[in-house]
């Protein structure tokens, strides 16, 4: 069995005349990967993309070993597919089960014995096995997050592309998600965005950074983090010398800059540090950006 | 009361939709009402669809049970009618079960008259038909049609029987303990 | 409530079915009250039915979804079952939608029944349009929103649509020819073409905009056209000419084969919210 994957060389995305996402060369392999990036940097554009739900203007997409322009290998893609588009509207009247039971339909799921047990399974994944019946409609936000990251898991893909799944979802649940996702990132690749570092931080092992379309980091979570080693320091007052500043819970502000600061109070790096680092300043050798405010 | 949750609270948690409730039901339930079905009709294939039937049912209106009275009661009221419409659209017959009567003990007889008075011996004393008779109709609460569909025999048949079997259990109390 | 309670002699006897009746009713009396003897009944009763298989069968009758009407026929028609309720899960065949799709055109066949020109105008009106909105509705993002998933299903997006429109359309042609019947005049089947026409326009017209947005368009231009005749020129028979039959046949085909060679933009049209 051929170790899933997913490649991209030199792909772009254009809407009209915006440049959606331009130059992303991206080797994608078993494991959790995190897309970070502001509202607009292009993350919904790349999952659709990986999901085959876009094909791209430039450049080539390869999943699973197959190319998603050719209709036949496109299928056979979405066999080994599950997808979280950041909004799902439900159907008027339905229940979870039924709902899921739906997608595993369209997801070739003829035998209805199996498929019922499927169902029960992915329910059962996301902590919502008890609550088959009740209508979509009926149920919190979070739920309603839960039963569309369930018809994602339907099969275990090997592919599983996840857009915001931490939204609404509270902190005992976002455990439950990591073990979830864990499991299945052994074989299957798993890409998911986020807003969120923490997200990130609890749950991926590698990170891509987008901003304004384009890769600005590709790598393992912990290198990110090492980047703003000795480049976060905490102080009574906003730093002038940082890139950003922020008051933190303590009174004390907290100050993440491209400069190495002498003598002053440094701190742990958290993956937050290196993020806003990564686009509010640069590392020593490349030249200084803007200051962000 | 321990703390495992009560019927009523299961009964709002099903109303919710809420299946580990639901289940939770069945098996605190499921079990007696099986056998007391089973002691009316031997047919076990009918008493496991009519304790599906049953499940279903609540399930679809837990809030009929209004909180007066006992669940077991509501429960049974809702599994001998499922019974009862299960065995009306069966063609062959299902015989109702009769107590194999071994002659009590001595003790048991006693046990009888001290804890039933007489009551006990004159029900032991009608026959097996009027016994079942009122046993659907004034101790399970069906009505004659439905006793009459229970005992697979025609309404007027379950009519008589009360009649005589009531008249029979008056004349034999009236004769006084033997 | 008295401290009197089942014993195992009691429980046997019961659960073995050899007490007496006046016995047994005393104990199923008191069970309906007390929930420590039901628990030791339930825990005799091992056996007496399939416990696990019960309740397997129970979990399914309210858990599964039912099969409706709809799929039921669908699957008589030869569909198979998985298929039969892929397409009749669709907008168009909730019961709501229908009811109000028949309603209109109960009335305007009434209409067309008992008025003279202007019920005719009015079911002319009304006929033709009545297919496409509801095919429209069978697979607009709108009203049928789990969309971004069924994208990238491996099911052909385009054997599902083509499926719906076939089966709302072998129930509201029959419709409408079965109340074109009570108009007077014009044989009900002049309908049919236009009908499909606009069928096909809208699903040709989906793969830029949305199809409930073109059923609605096409409705409307409709409409107007009626409205225009109407007012201007005699009898409504005339809309039903052979020229414009013919007219309508063009328009159906030329619409289809647009449909298909357009038919990969169909699922990437943004969802009309």
């Amino acid at each position: 069995m051929p170790t899933a994957s997913i490649t991209l060389r030199d792909v772009g995305r254009t809407f009209g005349a915006t440049q959606a996402l331009a130059d992303v060369g991206l080797d994608l392999k078993p494991g959790i990967t995190g897309l970070l990036g502001p509202n607009g940097a292009g993350k919904t554009t790349l999952l659709r993309l990986l999901a085959t739900a876009l094909p791209p203007t430039r450049g080539r997409l390869s999943v699973l070993g197959l190319d998603p322009e050719v209709p036949a290998e496109r299928t056979g893609i979405r066999r080994q597919l599950g997808y979280l588009p950041q909004e799902i509207g439900f159907p008027r009247g339905f229940t979870a089960f039924a709902f899921v039971d739906y997608i595993a339909l369209l997801k070739e799921w003829t035998q209805p014995a199996a498929r019922h047990a499927e169902v029960r399974r992915v329910l059962g994944l996301v902590g919502l096995a008890d609550l088959g019946s009740k209508r979509i409609r009926a149920m919190s936000g979070g739920q309603r997050r839960r039963v569309a990251l369930a018809q994602a898991l339907l099969g275990s893909p090997a592919v599983l592309i996840l857009d915001e799944p931490t939204t609404g979802v509270d902190p005992e649940q976002r455990v439950t998600l990591r073990a979830v996702l864990a499991e299945l990132a052994r074989t299957s690749v798993v890409v998911l965005s986020t807003h969120q570092t923490e997200d990130v931080a609890a749950l991926c092992e590698r990170v891509i950074v987008l901003d304004r379309g384009r890769v600005r980091y590709d790598g393992p979570v912990t290198d990110l983090v090492r980047q703003a080693a000795g480049r976060v320091w905490l102080a009574d007052e906003p730093d002038p010398e940082a890139s950003v500043s922020w008051r933190t819970g303590t009174g004390r502000y907290r100050n993440v800059g491209p400069r190495v600061r002498n003598g002053a109070e440094h701190v742990e790096p958290s993956l937050e540090d290196a993020y806003l680092l990564l686009r509010g300043g640069s590392p020593d050798h490349e030249p200084r950006e803007e200051v962000a405010s | 009361m321990d703390s495992r949750p009560g019927d009523e609270t299961l009964l709002l948690a099903v109303a919710e939709r809420d299946m580990g409730a639901f289940r939770t039901l069945y098996e605190r339930h499921a079990g007696w009402l099986a056998i007391r079905l089973a002691r009316r009709c031997n047919d076990r294939d009918l008493v496991a669809d009519a304790i599906q039937d049953t499940f279903v049912a609540v399930w679809q209106k837990p809030q009929g049970f209004r909180g007066d009275g006992d669940i077991g009661a509501w429960l049974w009221g809702i599994a001998i009618r499922r019974l009862v419409s299960r065995l009306r659209t069966r063609s062959r017959v299902a015989a109702v079960f009769e107590n194999t009567e071994a002659a009590p003990a001595a003790e048991d007889q006693v046990l009888l008259s001290v804890e039933y008075g007489d009551i006990g011996q004159a029900l032991a004393r009608l026959s097996p038909e009027m016994r079942a008779v009122i046993q659907a109709v004034v101790l399970d609460g069906l009505s004659a049609k439905e006793a009459a569909q229970l005992l697979d025999v025609p309404v007027s048949t379950v009519k008589t029987r009360l009649h005589r079997a009531k008249g029979r259990l008056r004349a034999v109390l009236a004769e006084g303990p033997s | 409530m008295t401290g009197w309670h089942l014993d195992d002699d009691i429980l046997r006897r019961y659960v073995e079915r050899t007490d007496s009746l006046a016995e047994g009713a005393s104990v199923e009396q008191h069970l309906l009250s007390c929930e420590p003897c039901r628990a030791r009944v339930s825990t005799a009763a091992v056996g007496v039915i399939d416990f696990a298989a019960v309740w397997d069968r129970t979990r399914d009758a309210v858990e599964v979804p039912r099969p409706s009407v709809f799929e039921r026929l669908l699957r008589a028609a030869g569909l198979p079952a998985h298929e039969a309720r892929l397409v009749a899960v669709a907008s168009a065949f909730r019961s709501a939608w229908l009811v109000g799709v028949i309603t209109i055109l109960a009335f305007a066949a009434l209409a067309a029944g008992i008025g003279q020109a202007r019920g005719m105008w009015l079911f002319l009106a009304v006929a033709p349009v009545v297919p496409c909105l509801v095919v429209a509705s069978s697979y607009d993002p709108w009203l049928d929103p789990a969309l971004e998933p069924e994208l990238v299903t491996p099911y052909p997006a385009l054997r599902l649509i083509l499926l719906r429109t076939i089966a709302v359309l072998a129930i509201a042609l029959p419709a409408v020819v079965l109340f074109g019947l009570v108009v007077p005049g014009r044989a009900p089947f002049a309908f049919l073409l236009p009908a499909v026409g606009f069928v096909a326009v809208v699903l040709a017209a989906s793969t830029w905009v949305s199809p409930l947005r073109a059923a609605v368009v096409v409705s409307v231009v409709w409409l107007a056209v009626i409205w225009q005749l109407a007012t201007r020129s005699g009898p409504p028979g005339e809309v039903l000419q052979a020229w414009a039959q013919a007219g309508f046949t063009v328009l159906a085909v030329a619409s289809f084969v647009i449909f298909l060679v357009r038919r990969r933009r169909l699922r990437q049209v943004r969802p009309w919210r």
